[in-house]
């Protein structure tokens, strides 16, 4: 994917919401869509089964406008969590250029997000991303659920946040840490417009 | 054209205005950076012409201006 390109003036960013299934990826893409103007966001598609879970992945457009002379899009993905759809997730993964890892908060769902986040080296490892330098941000969504049924945010750091990226708790279907979670990955990806590898130039 | 978007992003309101302001700041910074590793400079370099290019290591041409002028002077 070209991240920035000189000769047509697009800056495009695609950004991934990866996580283990039902840990709110969808219902980030959801609020932001909720909050973005119409003219400034396409059709959000979303593929679910019968029992409303993501089948494909989630796919919402937001057109920036022209910044400094760019025409400016982010592609905002989601990846269908259930371990049965790990051919779909690889296909998303496909020239991504930052991820957003979507941590399930509730203890017993603590497995899953290891296992999620394992899935996620291993994929961007075979489509030849370093999954150390990657644009990454961690969100430790479900922070409204009873303290009793959640981890802490310093457990959820020893455990999965090895690399220390960006964290930030999120109950996302009220709209908490959502867009914090977004600009933070979008300035991580954009940080990178200046490195060496950027394409498409 | 980043002040532009701003001053869009503020008559939008809200907490996707705040967001497309923060990254339109970003994207104004990143930019002219690149702009200006992306546009070739105006002005001749200073550096005295050799007449062969160098080469740096197992054949790796590491003077290629000098190397498109020569081509140049022998189309002529």
């Amino acid at each position: 994917m070209s991240l920035v390109n000189f000769t047509a003036r697009e800056i495009t960013c695609k950004i991934v919401y990866y996580g283990p299934g039902r840990s709110g990826k969808t219902t980030n893409l959801q609020y932001v869509y909720g909050r973005v103007p119409e003219s400034r966001r396409g059709r959000m598609v979303s593929l679910a089964t019968q029992t409303d879970r993501t089948l494909f992945f989630d796919f919402l457009p937001l057109d920036l406008g022209t910044i400094s002379g760019f025409a400016t899009r982010f592609q905002l993905y989601t990846v269908p969590g259930q371990v049965y759809y790990a051919a779909t997730r690889k296909l998303v993964l496909q020239g991504v250029d930052g991820v957003v890892f979507v941590a399930d908060s509730q203890s017993r769902q603590l497995a899953e997000n290891i296992e999620s986040l394992q899935d996620l080296h291993a994929n961007l490892a075979d489509e030849g991303l370093d999954p150390r330098t990657i644009p990454l941000v961690m969100q430790y969504n479900k922070r409204d659920l009873p303290t009793a049924e959640i981890s802490m945010v310093e457990s959820l750091e020893e455990t999965l946040n090895f690399r220390g990226v960006p964290h930030f708790p999120a109950a996302a279907i009220s709209g908490k840490g959502v867009f914090e979670t977004l600009r933070s990955i979008s300035t991580l990806v954009l940080a990178r417009l200046s490195a060496p590898a950027v394409k498409g130039s | 054209m980043a002040k532009d978007a701003e001053k869009q992003a503020e008559e939008e309101g809200g907490e996707f205005a705040d967001f497309l302001a923060d990254v339109s700041k970003e994207i104004a910074q990143r930019v002219e950076s690149l702009d200006k590793r992306a546009t070739p400079s105006a002005t001749p370099p200073t550096t005295e012409k050799r007449k062969a290019p160098i080469a740096a290591d197992a054949g790796v041409i590491v003077e290629w201006p000098n190397v498109a002028d020569r081509m140049i002077e022998e189309m002529r």
